[in-house]
């Protein structure tokens, strides 16, 4: 099994990681609309929690970038 | 005569001096050295930031406060009412006078950190030096201080060091370690056994958890850093597009809401437990009272 017939080049890691991130990110914003969608009153509350949210989900981006 | 030609190159070469590859993080170029340690040139940015803050806090507010206020006055008192309407519900009404300075400090000196890289000419006027094997390395200088790792981690060292004083004063050691490790079960409705097997359970769960705190600074430092940075280096290889510039600015305003929502709910988890738990319970009740 010594012939390589294909290779990922570059940072797997890194790719796994900020997939991860962004979908993370995309579910909280999945989640908030479907949120104001039912309560439109509370629309400034859960724009708070949302950014609050995504925030921390993207932090793991970073992590990974520029730990690994 | 050749620095003064590099200056005026580098200037005129604003656009494309962002081009080199600049995924690896350079260090922060020493600028000169004070009293034998070095001065760099994020540390430039944070003393003019800070002297611009005390100076405008101070204008804005003339020689005294007075009970009926002025313009400038009113607009400080709004900036430190709406981060105390922020932060009160989370850290509680008891700690709230006694956090509300680190917090807003905090969420001042980080916003206008982040956005003193928008400025003109902070992170674009520097020297340019020709390595040898033909690469070019640019150097600011003056660059913004969160873009800047050692500059995180300050941030975020001085955060929980601030956190820990405040749980140390008013949540006290023994309710510290009766939330880190105590056992939460209902002695009443727990049988001894399951009881006393909960207990070794919640010990280790301290253990987790002190893991999960000796990680917060790290994870509040790389946040913080990562997005400035990468705000940065967006907006200098893409020549400052539009859309850029507007999205670093909603970047810089987010990110140090964030690092101040973050460090008052780690003092709130701690501090705000059975104090505000009847008030709560009173206002709910209102709602339901008044429909």
């Amino acid at each position: 099994m010594s012939l390589v017939i294909a290779a990922v080049e570059g940072s797997l890691h890194i790719a796994v990681g900020a997939g991860a991130a962004a979908i993370g990110v995309g579910l909280i914003g999945t989640k908030a609309v479907e949120a104001v969608g039912r309560n439109p009153g509370a629309s400034g509350k859960i724009l708070v929690q949302s950014i609050l949210g995504m925030a921390l989900a993207e932090a793991v981006a970073f992590y990974v970038i520029f730990l690994a | 005569m050749s620095r003064v030609t590099k200056f005026i190159t580098a200037v005129s070469l604003l656009g494309l001096s962002g081009l080199p590859a600049r995924a690896a993080v350079d260090a922060s170029a020493t600028q000169f050295e004070l009293f034998g340690l070095p001065v760099t040139n994020s540390i430039i940015t944070t003393w003019a930031v800070a002297l611009a803050l005390i100076v405008a806090v101070r204008l804005a507010i003339g020689s005294k406060p007075t009970l009926v206020p002025s313009r400038g006055q009113a607009m400080v008192e709004s900036l430190i009412d709406g981060v105390r309407e922020l932060v009160e519900p989370i850290v509680g009404k008891r700690t709230a006078p006694a956090a509300l300075p680190l917090l807003l400090t905090l969420f001042v000196f980080i916003l206008i950190n982040n956005w003193s890289g928008l400025l003109p000419g902070v992170g674009t006027i520097g020297m340019e030096s020709h390595g040898e094997d033909g690469s070019h390395h640019f150097e600011p200088f003056i660059r913004p201080f969160t873009a800047d790792m050692n500059g995180t981690i300050a941030l975020a060292v001085v955060a929980m060091a601030g956190w820990a004083v405040l749980i140390w004063r008013f949540a006290g050691p023994k309710l510290i370690l009766h939330d880190l490790f105590g056992n939460k079960a209902n002695r009443n409705e727990v049988p001894a056994a399951i009881y006393y097997f909960l207990t070794l359970i919640f010990l280790a769960v301290g253990v987790i958890e002190i893991i999960s705190i000796a990680i917060r600074p790290v994870s509040l430092s790389f946040r913080l850093f990562g997005n400035v940075f990468g705000g940065e280096n967006l907006l200098h290889g893409t020549f400052f597009a539009f859309p850029f510039y507007f999205l670093e600015l909603l970047i810089g305003l987010v990110q140090a809401l964030v690092f101040t929502l973050l460090v008052s709910v780690y003092i709130g988890l701690i501090c705000n437990h059975g104090d505000d738990h009847a008030a709560e319970h009173g206002e709910d009740h209102e709602p339901h009272a008044a429909h």
